[in-house]
């Protein structure tokens, strides 16, 4: 029972970057966008904070400065598609590229060196002191709450019950009846996407500033790769995302115990399930679909990956 | 127009029309061009971090062609890159993009090590036993993707992809543990399969394998100029509908072009194992996935294309080992890779989209006075 | 939304010499228009005269090249739909920009600056509920947009044009995607605008709905303004001559006899169609050899999934179909093709032809598996090149090369080619949907020529079209389709024009006769 709740809490933590990088790739997608440099983008926000994060002492700045830094690479990605309409994925593979390739290089010198003004995890009152799931459940850092708790809430008022939101949508799924409208789709697209980049570059400050709080290369380790997987499944809705993402953490997370209590698995063997479990998530609704189950349906922003031309004006 | 004024503050107007057929002619040159402007870029960068970029360039020319070693050592990477471009650029005509060959890659080549460590034969056989093998992994791999895209309409970037990291921590499983060579204890890799490829003639190190990708680039040239086949494949990836209307069995067709996809990668896979490594290792791959991605995405229809651009790839990740001695990493070769397909990318969409500058008729209407 | 100011007859919109090209192209030449408060004005010509292009002036899409807009006799050079909303000008296009998964309610409100920041759905219902009130137009708020018809599509389109103030309403061939009944309702709601104090602006190529629905005609062609008037008093051969340049001739047609010979069966078929619904509803029909049997209705009354369960591009739930006695219900596409089944589809571009691919593929679409263009593995490219060039030659395809995509080629070009291609496979039958529409008189005359001929030959064709005069005159037999089921059949000795009309609009009883006339 330890091992199960100490488990949930790992889950937990190790669930917080796909939040974070997942709701940025929801907010990107949503606006028509396909932005597959996540990888890169958690590695650019990572370095950034801990290079910030040796001359400040308030953890926050060093968030900021990773979210400003990934922002900033995904405005670049941004303007390349968006304005001059590069192929996306192409361009999001060399997002990945560039992010990775650069933040190896720059965080080599910060190797292994914790950060030491971090987020530190603290209680809930109350609810920590439920016995058992109390302390699992709410004694994090104010990072991992806030993503949590008031991103997807945050998220879901900005798409459904604002009228920018409304229109965010509707660049989504026909820019040209949006731009018909009268929203102007460019500048909507470069916003989200920068703001989605920024957001990933959270989850990546968050693994120097709480979670693993120290540089080792490849620092992201896949995780990009699993928001792109969890935002499909979760049928671009920021509610589901969140639990998507926790089910991976719980993968994670089991695969940490497995190495402690010596299961006897190869670590190799339990690394592969997070990616097992998620394409298993996203091949079965439609599968289970044709053959007349009906688990949930999923429809992606019609516009999406599609650049948009305007006709002449 | 005499007596137009332009409206204070309005832009000429831009407009981007899109071009149909693409003279590949002009296809190259605006790529190579986007390739020029980006190493330009690059060398900036770089004599601004205080490096002498031209001094860098010039080692690394010196390195990679300076000595028949430094050629061979690129033509060896390229090889893997090559075969990989030619299974994505098969799949790229039916717009599938199978972002999964890296993964195909190691499936093959643990395949291939399967045969090559437990079956014994004469070396011929077991080699053509081992392409076989190499081939089956591959297909294998690419199989759930492809039926989930065929039949249910997946999305096979995502699924492709996340078998890669599976592939690789299968892999990881059999060469550091399962098939682990306990008598080489420093290596962390099988011990060396039962038969190589031969080198060609005169080498040090190029083996026969890297006549593979130039055979299938002009087996496919044909094949997709005069076949059956290849016409219906390229008639799916114009208009599935008006394909189905033709009579072709399109989902048929699509797995078909995704297995063969995934079958030639996986083929990549056992000829980098069986010519270059010799063990199957868990690093056995170099990214070549990711690169003959790229320069399949990037050589649009053209074979003569892929080959180039492969080559040129090589010699960028060649000269990483060459940067790293002048003190970068060489994941700054990785960064310097992402500049370049972003200004390979921006040609791409030249060639393809064609610049209309807006002329007068643009311009806000004519003067007051109406003309008679 | 205020009343509109200003007393009726009063001119509202004033457009002087327009002039507007797209690339060699001139579209309008020097063109004046005159819009009046309270009326409703029809914009007349055939496609390409120039009557969406002057209408996307006013309403700011184009800027003209040259020429000057005035609404209530203040200058303006509108850059972008916006601005001319603000003037009051505002445009419902064919194709509308409608986001589908997002409701009514969320539609209208859209890019709409009285939208509050932030909205609850309930809020949003609630508004729209007042907004069609006050405009006196009704559509389920709730509802997406996917759900509606095309008749209640149209109606939010016209509602969030109105919202946002628009005097001056244009209409891009609003009857295009209506059933009869639709057609009718929207009148009145046009009807109402007007009485309103608005002005509409009708485009149209169909001269009945003119003479029924306007006051005042301008007739365009090939971009100059041929006449304005005031369309009491006008007929319809007169506007046709002014619209098309010359009498409208019969086309030359030799009556074979009609054969006994059944090619084409249909028994009690029923269908579904791409969401789902039932589309054809036990539907039985029977095309001879050397006949043409036109299937009048309405696009979206089950026409394409006809054609596609006797093509093989669709199942069947129940029912045969058989060709020339053979069953063939549900087989593929090409055992239609060897049956000699030839079917220019509706979806010119989404089905007949590959764009990217050149004109010699798109020639051999049809037929390139058989042996005298491929062997087992390899096509044979010289046969093929040679049959795509006579095909080219013969069905006047005008094209500069059998290399260049299909895609280059204009309209009617790919229409010739698809028709000329497909006729070579309707040994025994030729399906045509909608097979003219879109094309200029030439290209028409090309295609109904190329069905006319095949019937000559014993084929039997059928003709769907929504084009009532083109299935009045090119038909043996006539048959009216309805919301997927057949609801009456005419031989052509024995057409009652009205009583068609009716029935395509689903007004099956005998007693329902409404006035059609001018």
């Amino acid at each position: 029972m330890r091992i199960l709740l100490a488990s949930l809490r790992t889950a937990i933590d190790a669930g917080t970057v796909v939040v974070l990088a997942g709701m940025g790739e929801l907010v990107t997608e949503r606006v028509g966008v396909l932005n597959l440099g996540q990888e890169g983008l958690i590695g650019i926000g990572a370095v950034a904070a801990v290079i910030v994060a040796e001359g400040v002492t308030s953890p926050w700045v060093a968030l900021l400065a990773g979210m400003a830094a990934a922002g900033l690479l995904g405005f670049l990605f941004a303007s390349s598609v968006v304005v001059v309409r590069t192929n996306q994925v192409l361009t999001g593979l060399a997002v990945v590229l560039i992010g990775v390739g650069l933040s190896n290089q720059l965080g080599n010198n910060y190797q292994g060196s914790p950060v030491v003004h971090r987020f530190v995890p603290f209680d809930i009152p109350l609810l920590a002191d439920i016995p058992q799931i109390g302390p699992a459940l709410f004694r994090h850092d104010v990072i991992v709450f806030l993503s949590y708790v008031a991103l997807p809430v945050v998220v879901t008022f900005l798409l459904f019950r604002t009228r920018h939101g409304m229109n965010l949508r509707a660049v989504g799924e026909n820019p040209a009846a949006a731009d018909a409208a009268g929203i102007n789709v460019t500048a909507m697209r470069l916003l989200y996407t920068s703001l989605g980049a920024a957001l990933t570059g959270a989850g990546g400050a968050f693994l120097m500033l709480s979670f693993t709080h120290a540089w080792s290369p490849n620092v992201a380790r896949g995780r990009g790769w699993v928001a792109l997987a969890v935002v499909i499944f979760a049928a671009w809705r920021p509610s589901l995302l969140v639990f998507g993402a926790l089910l991976f953490g719980a993968m994670i997370s089991l695969g940490f115990i497995a190495q402690q209590q010596n299961w006897g698995i190869p670590s190799s063997v339990l690394s592969m399930l997070p990616y097992v479990v998620t394409l298993a998530l996203i091949v079965l609704p439609p599968a289970l679909g044709r053959f007349g189950v009906k688990v949930r349906s999923s429809v992606a922003p019609a516009a999406l990956a599609q650049p948009y031309f305007r006709e002449e004006r | 127009m005499i007596g137009t004024r332009a409206e204070a503050g309005a832009p000429a107007r831009v407009r981007l029309e899109r071009r149909l057929h693409v003279e590949t002619r002009r296809s190259a040159l605006v790529r190579i061009a986007g390739l020029l402007v980006a190493l330009v870029v690059t060398g900036i960068l770089l004599q601004a971090s205080g490096r002498s970029a031209p001094t860098l360039a010039g080692e690394v020319f010196r390195a990679t062609f300076g000595g028949r070693f430094g050629l061979e050592e690129t033509a060896v990477l390229a090889t893997p890159i090559l075969i990989d471009a030619i299974a994505v650029a098969i799949g790229l005509r039916m717009h599938l993009w199978n972002i999964g060959v890296e993964g195909q890659f190691y499936m093959g080549a643990w395949a291939a090590a399967g045969v090559g460590l437990f079956v014994d034969a004469p070396r011929p056989v077991l080699l053509i036993l081992m392409a076989l093998a190499g081939a089956a992994g591959g297909a294998s791999w690419i199989l759930i993707p492809a039926i989930a895209r065929a039949y249910w309409n997946v999305n096979e970037i995502i699924t492709t992809l996340l078998l890669n990291f599976v592939a690789v921590s299968w892999v990881e499983w059999f060469s550091i543990g399962l098939w682990r060579d306990k008598e080489a204890a420093v290596v962390q890799a099988t011990p060396p399969v039962g038969a190589r490829l031969p080198l060609l003639p005169g080498s040090i190190i190029l083996h026969v394998g890297f006549l593979l990708p130039l055979v299938l680039a002009v087996v496919f040239f044909f094949v997709f100029r005069n076949s059956r086949w290849g016409f219906e494949v390229d008639m799916v990836g114009g208009n599935p509908r008006a394909a189905e209307f033709a009579g072709i069995a399109v989902r048929r067709r699509i797995l078909s072009v995704m297995l063969l996809s995934g079958a030639i990668a996986g083929v990549s896979g056992m000829v980098h194992l069986s010519g270059a490594t010799g063990r199957l290792q868990g690093t056995i791959s170099n990214a070549y996935g990711l690169s003959g991605f790229i320069v399949a995405a990037l050589a649009g229809a053209s074979f003569f294309g892929l080959l180039a651009g492969g080559l040129f790839i090589a010699l960028l990740l060649h000269s990483g080992i060459v940067l790293q001695s002048a003190g970068l990493s060489v994941y700054i070769v990785l960064a310097i890779y992402g500049v370049v397909l972003i200004g390979i990318s921006v040609g791409e969409m030249a060639s393809r989209y064609r610049l209309v500058l807006g002329g007068k008729r643009d311009l806000a209407s004519g003067p007051k006075e109406a003309p008679p | 939304m205020p009343a509109p100011a200003g007393a009726p007859g009063q001119l509202v919109v004033e457009a002087r010499d327009i002039t507007k090209s797209f690339d060699e192209v001139l579209a309008l030449d020097h063109v004046d228009l005159e819009l009046r408060i309270g009326e409703v004005h029809a914009l007349l010509g055939e496609n390409g005269a120039g009557k969406t292009t002057l209408s996307n002036v006013l309403a700011g899409i184009y800027r003209a090249d040259s020429g000057t807009v005035l609404v209530d006799g203040v200058e303006h050079h509108f850059r972008s739909p916006a601005q001319a909303i603000e003037a009051g000008i505002g445009m419902v296009h064919q194709h509308f920009r409608l986001i589908h998964p997002m409701t009514v309610a969320e539609n209208i409100h859209l890019g709409w600056r009285d939208t509050p920041q932030f909205v609850t759905k309930r809020e949003l219902i609630e508004r729209t509920e007042r907004v069609m009130g006050e405009l006196g137009m009704h559509v389920d708020p709730s509802a997406e947009i996917w759900q509606l018809s095309v008749g209640e599509q149209q109606r939010v389109e016209i509602l969030r044009t109105l919202a946002r103030g628009a005097r001056i309403l244009i209409l891009d061939e609003p009857t295009a995607v209506l059933t009869e009944q639709e057609a009718r309702d929207l009148f009145s709601v046009i009807r109402g605008l007007v009485e309103g104090g608005r002005t509409v602006v009708f485009i149209s190529h169909k001269l009945n709905e003119v003479l029924e629905v306007s006051d005042r005609i301008t007739v365009l062609r090939d971009g100059v303004r041929v006449i304005s008037r005031l369309t009491a008093g006008a007929t319809a051969r007169e506007l046709a001559k002014l619209m098309t340049g010359e009498e409208r001739e019969l086309l030359e047609k030799s009556r074979t006899k009609v054969g006994d010979r059944p090619v084409l069966e249909l028994v009690n078929v029923t269908a579904r169609g791409s969401r789902g619904f039932i589309a054809i509803h036990e539907a039985s029909l029977t095309v001879h050899a050397g006949e043409i049997v036109g299937i009048a209705g309405v696009s979206g009354n089950g026409q394409t999934e006809l054609a596609e369960v006797a093509t093989g591009l669709r199942r069947v739930d129940s029912g045969r179909v058989s060709i020339e006695g053979f069953d063939n219900t549900n087989s593929a596409p090409r055992r239609f093709a060897e049956a000699g089944v030839g079917h220019i589809p509706e979806d010119r571009l989404g089905v007949g032809l590959v764009r990217s691919a050149p004109v010699r593929d798109n020639a051999v679409l049809r037929n390139y598996w058989k042996p005298e263009h491929s062997g087992r593995l390899a096509l044979r490219r010289g046969r093929i090149s040679e049959f795509a060039r006579r095909l080219v030659e013969a069905a006047r395809v005008q094209t500069r090369s059998i290399y260049s995509p299909a895609g280059y080629l204009s309209g009617g070009n790919q229409q010739r080619l698809i028709a000329g291609r497909e006729a070579l496979v309707a040994e025994r039958v030729f399906i045509a949907n909608q097979p003219t529409r879109g094309l200029d008189v030439h290209a028409t005359q090309d295609v109904r020529q190329s069905l006319i001929d095949r019937r000559s030959a014993g084929c039997g064709v059928l003709l769907i079209s929504e084009d009532l005069d083109e299935v009045l005159e090119m038909s043996d037999r006539i048959v009216v389709l309805y919301e997927g089921r057949i609801v009456g059949e005419f031989p052509r000795t024995d057409v009652d024009r009205e009583r068609i009309g009716l029935l395509m609009g689903g007004h099956i009883g005998p007693a329902d006769a409404e006035e059609a006339s001018v």
